[in-house]
């Protein structure tokens, strides 16, 4: 058994988010499976597999891309049970912006808990573990009975700040009080200030003003979003036109999945924002050359040595808190 | 009118669902289906499912605009959405049940021609493999077969267009017009970097419509040496899908392979199209007795000779050579006719045509060999990629084909050549039935 050893990771790519791949295989020193996945005229989901995987240990890489969500969920599925009918050992999930996580309870009465059935779906295709950055809300991972390693992208932002920022001269910002604790959290790590946006609500369903509690004057005001997503930007937007008016000498937001739907582009362009700092769990495709206040942060460090450690067996909590250089 | 019973509908189908709506004499319930902005499903259900029996209607059809895979998760979500609202039961519908075809890997004992071999490719030949994976049809020659199978077809094209009874041939290079089907397809090889990058092709038409996207991506994509590659196998998946979600029942028509039904661990109705084409055949086709009835391929001769049996008509069949032969005048098609269509009428019979390349070629044999008329008869008109085109500059006299899946688009372009019936009636009943727990198989031999 020369060089032929069954059970050595087995990185499979799905289309949404092949850049991410490449670098994580890079960094892990493999090889991306072959394998080739791609439509029928009649629109369904072919996937051909052109290597072994039996008794391997599989790990399916596939993000959203932004309005395919469906296609790659499905393609998704349709690999994990491919993997699994071909006799892999073990197959975990990689999903880095976990698709329909935010559909996570009944908010009204016949609402539809997608993510529990996304879960479930993950499940029935055969998938024995999922990793996946910052989830929506962490109890997301009670809706499996697998495994889930939920990734935080937190260290990484804290490296990013601290070297490209001196803590001293910046203030965390909170845009609203739900997302408080994850605010502090990074001004506690950063040893900085914190203040928090209040949205004001004279009345239900009406947004009243944004009062700002704290001072961000002649500082570098850092919004962290507690929605880990920027979808169309528009909350950030006003809460960047906030602390501009409460005298932030710039404004940086802090977001770990791009998603960047619908006019997010031109509104960002039009802000009074300085930077949008996401990761790339999320593919951007041409979003970084069309808007220059975007900084990608590379996330395929923190996913490459967890699925390392999980291949291992060795812990994975470490990468809570520190970003693999 | 029937009580306790909510019927919701997709957006794959519309007109079928408001049909057997008022087949049943209630309304559609409310709901909102339709995309966030991130591209994730949104559903609200508007009308109360509690103790309700909810059929959930949604073809596996992705056309005019919408995708097949976003119906599929559409139709997922609203049966949960269904669930946690307390419904009592929930029923799903689908006329056309998607993934039901499994693609397979075409064998060729010859090994698998390697079409636009990159020059400084050094692997062995026979390593090098040919899954162009077409959608799956019985017999439909994929990559092995397809040197024949492109012969005809660009046969086919060149001689309608000629005689300029057809649109012009879509097909440019090979490489169909698939930009008008596929405006944002996507596709990817992973782990092959061949040096000396891809085969920028200029296929010369060794494609069949199912790969015309990926002319360049399938072309460039190898197998490791010494595996034999294979495309996955989703209808399990689809059906262990459905019963995740929470379906307690599903109604579809005409599956593909039969053997899907035991996919489920729910019960399935496969209704029948059967006695609507056999209706047809006995209104429409004057003196049918003479007619023949063909089966396309062996794959579809029991469905056929069950017609033929029961309507006391001729039968013929049409078989596909897979063995690799010189390609000379006579053998334009690899293809041979079992039975005699000389001066008879041909009644053209399968359970589905997605490309239509089965049928269209089918038809140009039957020309050959002396038929006077040619019908197809068919459960399900998918016609993707070119199939309409094909099938207008094709032999083809009739095409028939039941509403399930939408069929107005298809009407607009090929006219009076294609005839559709409805299913809504069918369905209807079913629906009634498997609500006040009757039998249906008197559905399956009512003529």
């Amino acid at each position: 058994m020369s060089g032929e050893m069954a059970n050595e990771i087995k990185l499979i790519s799905g289309r949404s988010h092949p850049e991410l791949s490449d670098k994580i295989a890079k960094r892990l020193g493999v090889e991306v499976a072959r394998t080739v996945s791609l439509n029928y005229s009649n629109q369904e989901t072919s996937f051909t597999v052109g290597e072994s995987v039996r008794d391997e240990d599989v790990f399916i890489m596939q993000s959203t891309a932004t309005g395919d969500v469906n296609e790659g969920l499905m393609e998704l599925l349709i690999m994990i049970s491919a993997c699994r009918t071909a006799s892999a050992r073990r197959i975990t999930a990689v999903i880095p912006n976990f698709p329909y996580a935010r559909q996570d309870k009944k908010d009204k009465s016949r609402a539809p808990i997608s993510a529990r059935l996304v879960a479930n779906m993950l499940q029935t295709a055969g998938a024995n573990h999922i990793v996946t950055v910052d989830l929506h809300a962490s109890q997301v991972s009670g809706f499996f009975s697998v495994p889930v390693d939920n990734l935080y992208a937190e260290p990484s932002f804290l490296r990013y700040i601290r070297e490209n920022f001196v803590a001293d001269e910046c203030v965390i910002v909170s845009p609203d009080a739900g997302g408080a604790k994850r605010a502090t959290s990074i001004a506690d790590h950063l040893n900085t200030a914190f203040a928090l946006i209040h949205k004001e609500r004279p009345r239900p369903n009406v947004v009243g003003r944004m009062v700002l509690v704290g001072n961000v004057e002649d500082k570098v005001a850092i919004l962290v979003v507690p929605d880990d997503m920027a979808d169309t930007c528009g909350t950030l937007v006003k809460a960047a036109a906030v602390l501009k008016e409460n005298g932030a000498k710039s404004v940086l937001a802090l977001v770990t999945h791009g998603i960047l739907s619908g006019n997010a582009i031109e509104t960002l362009n039009g802000s009074v924002l300085t930077a949008l700092v996401v990761t790339n769990t999320v593919p951007l495709g041409d979003k970084v050359d069309r808007c220059p206040k975007l900084k990608v942060i590379d996330i395929s460090p923190t996913i490459a040595e967890a699925i390392r450690r999980t291949h291992n067996g060795e812990s994975v909590s470490y990468l809570f808190t520190h970003a693999p250089a | 009118m029937v009580r306790n019973i909510v019927i919701l509908g997709g957006n794959s189908h519309p007109t079928l669902v408001e049909s057997i709506c008022s087949s049943l004499g209630l309304p559609a319930c409310n709901r909102i289906l339709g995309k966030f902005s991130s591209g994730e499903s949104r559903c609200e259900i508007q009308d109360s499912v509690r103790g309700k029996d909810v059929y959930i209607i949604q073809t596996g059809f992705g056309g005019n605009g919408a995708k097949l895979n976003d119906h599929f998760m559409d139709l997922c979500i609203m049966i949960s959405a269904c669930k946690t609202g307390s419904a009592r039961r929930v029923t799903a519908v689908l006329p056309l049940f998607p993934y039901s075809r499994q693609p397979d890997l075409p064998y060729n004992k010859a090994g698998a021609p390697l079409f636009n071999k990159p020059p400084s490719e050094s692997g062995r030949k026979d390593y090098t493999f040919d899954s162009v994976p077409a959608t799956p049809a019985p017999g439909v020659p994929r990559s092995t077969g397809l040197t024949n199978g492109a012969e005809i077809t660009n046969r086919l094209m060149k001689a309608s267009v000629a005689n300029g009874s057809g649109p012009p041939s879509p097909m440019i290079n090979g490489k169909p017009n698939g930009e008008n089907y596929f405006p944002n397809g996507v596709t990817g090889v992973n782990g092959n970097r061949i040096p000396g990058g891809l085969a920028t092709s200029t296929s010369q038409g060794h494609f069949t419509t199912h790969d015309y996207e990926n002319v360049s991506i399938v072309g460039a994509f190898q197998a490791r040496p010494g595996y034999k590659q294979w495309v996955a196998q989703a209808g399990t998946l689809v059906a262990n899908l459905l019963t995740c979600a929470g379906a307690d029942h599903v109604i579809t028509m005409d599956l593909h392979d039969p053997q899907v039904q035991g996919f489920f661990d729910v019960p399935v109705d496969n209704l029948y199209g059967r006695p609507l084409l056999k209706r047809y055949i006995m209104q429409n086709i004057p003196n049918y007795k003479d007619a023949v009835i063909i089966s396309p391929d062996a794959g579809g001769a029991k469905r056929a000779t069950a017609i033929a049996d029961s309507m006391g008509i001729d039968f013929a069949l049409i078989h596909k050579e897979r063995r690799p032969t010189k390609i000379t005048e006579r053998q334009n098609a690899s293809m041979m006719l079992v039975g005699n269509v000389a001066d008879r009428v041909c009644i053209l019979l399968d359970d589905i045509a997605d490309t239509g390349n089965t049928i269209t070629r089918a038809a140009k044999l039957l020309k050959k060999e002396g038929a006077t008329k040619i019908y197809a008869l068919l459960t399900h008109g998918v016609f993707s990629g070119d199939a309409l085109s094909r099938i207008n500059a094709s032999a083809l006299d009739k095409v028939v084909v039941t509403n399930s899946v939408p069929q107005a688009a298809h009407k607009a372009q090929l006219g009076n050549k294609l005839e559709v019936l409805d299913i809504a009636p069918i369905f209807a009943e079913a629906i009634r039935r498997v609500h006040h727990g009757e039998s249906i198989s008197v559905l399956f031999n009512f003529d």
